[in-house]
């Protein structure tokens, strides 16, 4: 028991019409983990969330929220949510929303201490509509922790953020899995993934092309950048066989290749002058969108 | 069964807290939307104040004040129900927060339960706020049982209304919500006759009218008041009943295909049982037959209301009814004048009469009445009565379709009075009524018989001038009554 996911999906198809938005999914989260849910556009990210909601049911496979159906109102209990496109009542306050919400669960934190922990204290009692749109984000992620989740659902949750709310509500999040809760994030801000995910899971076309810790996924790929100053031609430096992009920034040049050990030998053989040599691993950016565009080029195929 | 289940149980009591909770959310946030809260609650009464207590005082027609009070807490009714469900819901399933709520644990039907509660609230403070207007402005004598009728069919003549609406906010975007609403809510209230009384509306708009959940909410409240209404109380309830699971399954299924699920649980699951889909359409074709019922037993007496049986005999040329020169309270036609109590009513209270000198317009004679109003009867009444066909038996009637104006002098101890006219065979239910203040001074009052509602002038039986709620003694003297 102790080992059974919070929450999962396994071999899970849902169509809508003739699109198939989750195409044999299995995917499930473990206990005091940060996952990560990257992919682009379309990829499913969405219906997965709302399968594991019980927003939806799925055509195939199941999906299970603390070993429950999770239409199951016992199930959501143990869940917070912060979605992406909500448009909460205007006139009513965030302290209002709080308790409220905090009323649905059965051990909630107090109200008070989250408009503390989070900062709300200047805007708790505001009405919603005078908000901006980042503290009306903080709002919605005080109502997902308001009733002590042990998993947190998140939509994006930093968008509209500015740094500095970003930078305290990662360190909430990071607080949280110390705690024991569990999050589920989906981003398009691939550094918050980086700065948070114990594991990142790659969805395109409904299914997991990548799964793993932020290393395993940079470790699929084997594209690196190098960047140095040369005197050499850029005309003829792009030429070369190992380059597959080339790029010029006052002076320095920046090369992505997939055989580093290759270019580099070429690199220093041509430009006997060549300085400030660097070799860099692919971030999640590239990797994300390796991952994705190898994925793309073997559906088309 | 396991670890899992008990960390997610909640106590009743938490649970009772969270649907409270959410019945005061939704009541609050109604009342910080000022473009519903104002005209839903402001408008009955502008209404009554317009309709029931300025023109009904315009006419001195007290029946006008009552009949008011019963249409306009129907239209007073209407709106909580049809605004706080057909556009929120609207709005809110557009922009997503359905699907948030529904993601949240919030407990099953919770959100029916606070937009219905909220509607309920709503429609009762309507209600007390009319029930006060009639009582003080409209001086409406109503019984306590009354107003507590009046206010329970308004709090729970919301549900149809709430079913309605809530089909609309199911099929429509928020955008077109507030007009769709519109177009149901002022059309129905005015073919309902909460504005104007059926009885001058054209024929067609009478026959639809038992269509309109309205019009039965409405018949409901008149026959509450003692008031002529049409149809019988179970069809009216029948009716009722029927808009209400008619349109609340009509909106539970296109809810339950766009993935909402206003119930919680597993629905998905549930539906697919033949025996539960089954039961659901059984449930959902008795509701159409109730509605049907409404209308069958709405129309038969919509027709039959006209049909009162042989009319009176022709009252006589003279205008003069009484002037006491005599030192007598004979009558130039008719039985005299008699003191009139509520004592066949069940009722304690009592008049006497005795002519006294000094009349009205420095005449010799004029009649006096003392009494006193005990409030045990439930329409309790002391004065004197007029019987024109010199009998007061159930058909003696007197036909004054000649005349129009009622005049008499009155003066005495500032209190309210009331000119009663007992027409027609029915029993029972409110007859037609006109209120006035005998102040110290003698003065002339008018009482324009065709404004009167409920009057039947071929069918008159006696006229009778007394004095109703509150308890206690009175004094007041009649001269020169005619009929021109």
């Amino acid at each position: 028991m102790s080992h059974a996911p919070l929450a999962s999906l396994s071999s899970v198809r849902k169509r809508f019409g003739k699109i198939a938005a989750l195409d044999g999914l299995d995917l499930s989260v473990e206990r005091g983990e940060l996952l990560a849910l990257l992919g682009p556009n379309g990829a499913g990210k969405s219906t997965a969330i709302s399968l594991l909601l019980g927003l939806q049911r799925p055509d195939e496979g199941s999906a299970t929220l603390f070993g429950q159906d999770p239409q199951q109102v016992e199930a959501r209990r143990r869940i917070g949510i912060m979605m992406q496109e909500v448009a909460l009542s205007p006139v009513m306050r965030p302290r209002e929303f709080l308790t409220q919400i905090a009323s649905y669960y059965p051990t909630p934190y107090e109200v008070q201490a989250v408009i503390k922990r989070l900062g709300l204290e200047p805007i708790a009692d505001r009405t919603y509509k005078d908000l901006s749109g980042g503290q009306k984000r903080l709002a919605q992620f005080g109502m997902a922790i308001i009733g002590r989740p042990e998993l947190l659902f998140l939509d994006e949750p930093s968008v509209g953020l500015d740094t500095n709310a970003r930078a305290a509500l990662w360190r909430v999040l990071r607080d949280l899995v110390h705690e024991g809760c569990s999050i589920v994030l989906t981003t398009h801000y691939l550094e918050e993934a980086e700065a948070l995910a114990d594991r990142v899971a790659v969805l395109a076309h409904g299914r997991l092309v990548a799964g793993g810790t932020v290393d395993e996924i940079r470790a699929h790929v084997s594209r690196k950048t190098i960047t140095c100053r040369s005197s050499l031609a850029n005309g003829d430096m792009k030429a070369w066989p190992e380059v597959l992009q080339m790029s010029e920034e006052s002076g320095r040049q920046s090369f992505v290749t997939l055989d580093a050990e290759a270019l580099l030998r070429r690199l220093l053989h041509a430009d006997a002058n060549v300085r400030d040599i660097e070799v860099k691993r692919a971030g999640l950016a590239e990797a994300f969108a390796e991952i994705t565009s190898a994925n793309q080029s073997e559906v088309k195929s | 069964m396991n670890a899992n289940v008990n960390v997610s149980q909640m106590g009743s009591g938490r649970l009772l807290a969270a649907y409270l909770g959410d019945i005061r959310f939704e009541f609050v946030k109604m009342l910080r939307t000022p473009a519903f809260a104002l005209p839903t609650l402001l408008f009955p009464a502008m209404f009554y104040l317009l309709f029931g207590v300025l023109m009904g005082s315009v006419k001195g027609n007290a029946g006008q004040a009552l009949y008011s009070l019963a249409t306009l807490s129907v239209f007073g009714t209407m709106a909580p129900g049809l605004f706080g469900f057909g556009v929120s819901l609207a709005f809110e399933r557009e922009y997503g927060l359905l699907v948030f709520k529904q993601a949240l644990p919030m407990p099953p039907g919770a959100y029916l339960v606070a937009r219905m509660s909220m509607a309920m609230i709503f429609a009762s403070i309507i209600s007390l706020l009319l029930i006060v207007l009639a009582t003080s402005a409209g001086h409406v004598p109503l019984t306590f049982v009354q107003g507590a009728q009046i206010y329970l069919i308004n709090v729970l003549g919301v549900l149809p209304f709430c079913a309605l609406g809530l089909c609309v906010g199911a099929f429509v975007s928020g955008q077109a919500a507030p007009a769709i609403v519109n177009v149901i809510y002022l059309p129905m209230a005015f073919l309902s006759g909460l504005w104007v009384p059926l009885q001058f509306l054209p024929q067609l708009v009478q026959q639809f009218a038992p269509a309109w959940p309205a019009f039965h909410l409405a018949q409901l409240s008149l026959h509450a008041l003692g008031m002529d209404s049409v149809g019988t109380l179970g069809s009216h309830v029948a009716s009722l009943a029927g808009v209400t699971i008619v349109f609340f399954s009509i909106a539970m299924r296109r809810l339950s295909n766009g993935g909402l699920r206003m119930f919680g649980g597993a629905t998905g699951a549930r539906s697919r049982f033949p025996l539960q889909r089954l039961l659901a359409r059984a449930i959902f074709f008795a509701g159409f037959g109730l509605i049907i019922a409404g209308v069958m037993g709405g129309s038969v007496k919509i027709a039959a209301v006209d049909a009162g049986g042989p009319v009176g005999a022709p009252a006589p040329q003279t205008a003069v009814i009484a002037n006491f020169e005599d030192g007598t309270a004979k009558a130039s036609y008719g039985l005299g004048w008699n003191d009139a109590d509520d004592k066949t009513q069940g009722g304690d209270s009592s008049a006497a009469i005795r002519v006294i000198p000094d009349g009205a317009e420095s005449s010799t004679g004029a009649l006096e009445v003392t009494g006193t109003v005990r409030e045990t009867a439930q329409h309790p009444f002391a004065g004197t009565a007029f019987w024109p066909k010199g009998s007061t038996d159930e058909g003696a009637f007197l036909d004054y379709s000649n005349k129009h104006t009622l005049k008499f002098f009155a003066r005495g101890d500032g209190r309210q009075y009331t000119v009663v006219f007992l027409v027609g065979r029915k029993s029972g239910g409110i007859p037609p009524m006109f209120s006035f203040t005998a102040e110290a001074e003698w003065q002339e009052v008018r009482v324009e018989l065709d404004t009167l509602a409920g009057m039947d002038l071929k069918r008159v039986r006696a006229i009778l001038i007394g004095t109703r709620s509150p308890a206690g003694g009175f004094r007041f003297a009649l001269d020169n009554v005619r009929l021109e």
